[in-house]
């Protein structure tokens, strides 16, 4: 029998087949779908990684205090903690750690943070949100997000604020524009830039920051962040800073108070973390995937059974055992496809959810559409394939009846 | 003796059919010696349990025998491999089951069709011989339906078809009438008779039932697997 009429026979059975054998191929439905979603999890997450690697790869934060055990996400959350807690010493950076970082030629920018809590009202609306002070001659070099209205602080104001981009469009009653006067602790301030970002953040020149809040001491610095001049000396730079600010602040490797990040090792350990995550994840797919292949070939050897009939008066009207095992093996094949279909299907809906899934996270912003072409030929391919396999011993059953004994089954 | 040609078309030389039941060993044909010339009508009778269904089998090349050899157009079929003797069946002989033996799944067309796929017939050709041979057995209005459409005589009818799709030179019938009542039986015979008048076709009939011998030329009578009786009808073309 020729290849496409064997084609033919095999579809016209999976078309008959009953609900029973359609339930047994939920397991590469699932499967598939499941890879289909992971993958383009991953894929997106790489894209965003890289991204901001590409934005923020060349700059380094110096902040007090210095936490062994390592933070998995690579110091998103308390920044500076631990330290000597024997000490009541507060461990502090101050203008000269900015004096030694000075004397580093690798450096291209300085900017000084400090961090709090403030009081902001906006027609008659108030409430408290964070506020970072910078210093407004080099933050607008440094900081990697950017500008959706505006412009970044320079030095010539001090009474200017540039605000997120949620304060800006949701925060109030009415969304505050450029140029609009907030009132922050009490004091006015002019909105000259609005950012092209989610958050509620305000940021103001560093020693306006002084004067409006209490708590913080002046030439005191929460975070110290650097630029430097070439991101391939990364390594060398931080360590360079990090054995310069040893000496001066008279610590060593033991007793060491203050750490060192860069945005681009973040991003790495980040990656990392998220891949072996991700690897994890395909590997539960691949599970299911193995569920689907025993699901399939459960149906074809059943489906045989059933058949075994037919299979004789198929020999006896001049079938060969080839024509059989043709039929049979592209019958499993086109099941496996099927399930492939309807998991790619399910799985490109999954994907348009991931990003609400892992909400909140800020790498998932634009993971929508990466369910690629290429992911698709795979999946597509990898079911065929489960079902071929999961086809063989069935199919060659089916084969090696003998035609009377099939034709006697009943 | 008027069967005009005396080619012979099939021997059984001394076959022995002995079924292995693990521990009683069944001899379900006991030294068989039968030729069996082109152009005849053969009815293998005998009671039940008689061997006649196990001596079709080897007939057909569905079932190799346990000693002795057959030869189907002076080819020994021990010796063809599994895939040769499968293509060899499909064009030599044309099976019609006691049970039709029908694809449930498949149109009566697709039925009559399936056996010229086998043999990779051109698809035009092989769909005109399908309809042309529906129409013969009088099934032309009905090409489209399935078994479950069609009356017991009329299956066993499209499965007359499709035992004549390849051309075959035998139509080799097991108690074809067995699942009809008299009148669609007759008319059942009536199919193979004219098959055997027009065509040419040397049929082989298993029947239990005397009054259907009477319609073969040739008849063989077995008994617990052994040929007692053979001798011809009067009856001739
Ligand atoms: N596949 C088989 N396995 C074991 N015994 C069988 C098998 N087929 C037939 N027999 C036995 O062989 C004998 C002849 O059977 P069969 O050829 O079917 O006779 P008939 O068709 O004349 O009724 C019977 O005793 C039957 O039980
Ligand atoms: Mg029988």
């Amino acid at each position: 029998m020729k290849l496409t009429k064997c084609l033919r026979h095999a579809f016209d059975m999976v078309v008959h087949s009953k609900l029973r054998s359609w339930l047994t191929i939920l397991g590469i439905v699932i499967g598939v779908a499941a890879v289909i979603a992971i993958s383009s999890l991953g894929t997106g997450l790489q894209q965003t990684v890289s991204n901001s690697l590409n934005l923020g790869g060349d700059i380094v934060t110096v902040t007090p205090g210095f936490s062994r055990g390592g933070n998995f996400f690579g110091g998103f959350g308390g920044r500076g903690g631990g330290g000597d807690t024997a000490t009541t010493k507060v461990i502090t950076l101050d203008r000269s750690d900015v004096q030694v970082l000075r004397g580093i030629p690798d450096l291209a920018l300085i900017d000084t943070n400090i961090r709090d809590q403030v009081n902001v009202s906006y027609l008659g609306k108030s409430g408290k949100v964070s506020i970072t002070g910078v210093d407004p001659k080099v933050w607008g070099q440094i900081t990697t997000t950017t500008l959706a209205q505006g412009i970044f602080l320079d030095a010539t104001d001090q009474n200017v604020v540039v605000i997120g981009g949620n304060l800006a469009s949701s925060f109030f009653s009415q969304p505050v524009g450029i140029n609009k006067m907030l009132t922050i602790q009490g004091s006015s301030f002019r909105v000259v830039g609005i950012l092209n970002d989610q958050s509620n953040q305000i940021y103001m020149p560093i020693q306006t920051v002084y004067q409006i809040v209490t708590d913080k001491t002046v030439d005191n610095y929460d975070s110290i962040d650097v630029k430097i001049k070439n991101k391939d000396d990364l390594a060398t730079v931080i360590a360079k800073m990090k054995e310069k600010l040893m000496i001066s602040r008279h610590v060593t490797n033991s007793t060491l108070d203050f750490s060192i990040t860069s945005n681009a090792q973040i991003q790495q350990a980040r990656s990392a973390t998220l891949s072996s995550l991700n690897t994890f994840l395909l590997a539960i797919a691949g599970v299911s995937l193995i569920v689907g292949a025993v699901g399939i070939a459960n149906t074809m050897f059943t489906s045989v059974l059933e058949k075994t009939k037919e299979i004789g008066i198929m020999k006896a009207i001049g079938g060969r055992n080839r024509d059989i095992l043709l039929i049979f093996l592209l019958n499993s094949a086109l099941i496996g496809l099927v399930g492939g279909l309807i998991g790619v299907v399910f799985g490109t809906i999954l994907s348009g959810f991931m990003p609400s899934l892992v909400g909140g996270l800020p790498f998932a912003r634009t993971l929508g559409d990466i369910v690629s072409l290429n992911s698709i030929i795979v999946a597509l391919s990898v079911s065929i394939g489960i079902g071929v396999l999961a086809g063989v011993i069935p199919a060659y059953q089916a084969s090696q009846l003998k035609p009377v004994d099939a034709l006697r089954f009943d | 003796m008027s069967t005009p040609k005396s080619e012979l078309l099939l021997h059984l030389d001394n076959v022995w059919k002995i079924y292995d039941m693990g521990e009683v060993q069944v001899p379900a044909l006991k030294g068989v010696t039968v030729e069996i010339k082109k152009g005849d009508f053969v009815a293998i009778m005998g009671a039940s349990g008689s061997g006649k269904s196990t001596m079709m089998n080897l007939i057909g090349c569905l079932d190799l025998p346990s000693k002795g050899t057959i030869f189907l157009k002076s080819r020994d079929i021990s010796t063809l491999n599994e895939s040769d003797l499968a293509s060899f069946r499909g064009e030599t002989i044309g099976f019609i089951f006691q049970q039709y033996n029908l694809i449930h799944s498949m149109s009566a067309l697709e039925n009559v069709l399936l056996p010229l796929e086998f043999l990779e017939y051109d698809d035009d050709e092989a769909l005109v011989r399908a309809v042309n041979l529906l129409k013969l057995v009088g099934l032309g209005d009905k090409i489209h339906h399935r078994p479950s459409q069609l009356s017991g005589g009329q299956q066993q009818r499209v499965s007359i078809a499709r035992s004549l799709a390849s051309n075959p030179e035998i139509i080799l019938a097991d108690e074809p009438t067995g699942a009809l009542d008299s009148v669609t039986g007759k008319e059942v015979i009536n199919i193979l008779c004219e098959l055997w008048e027009k065509q040419g076709k040397t049929i082989i009939m298993v029947t239990h039932d005397a009054n259907l011998a009477k319609y073969a030329h040739t008849v063989i009578e077995l008994k617990d697997g052994q040929i007692v009786k053979s001798y011809e009808n009067g009856k001739s073309r």
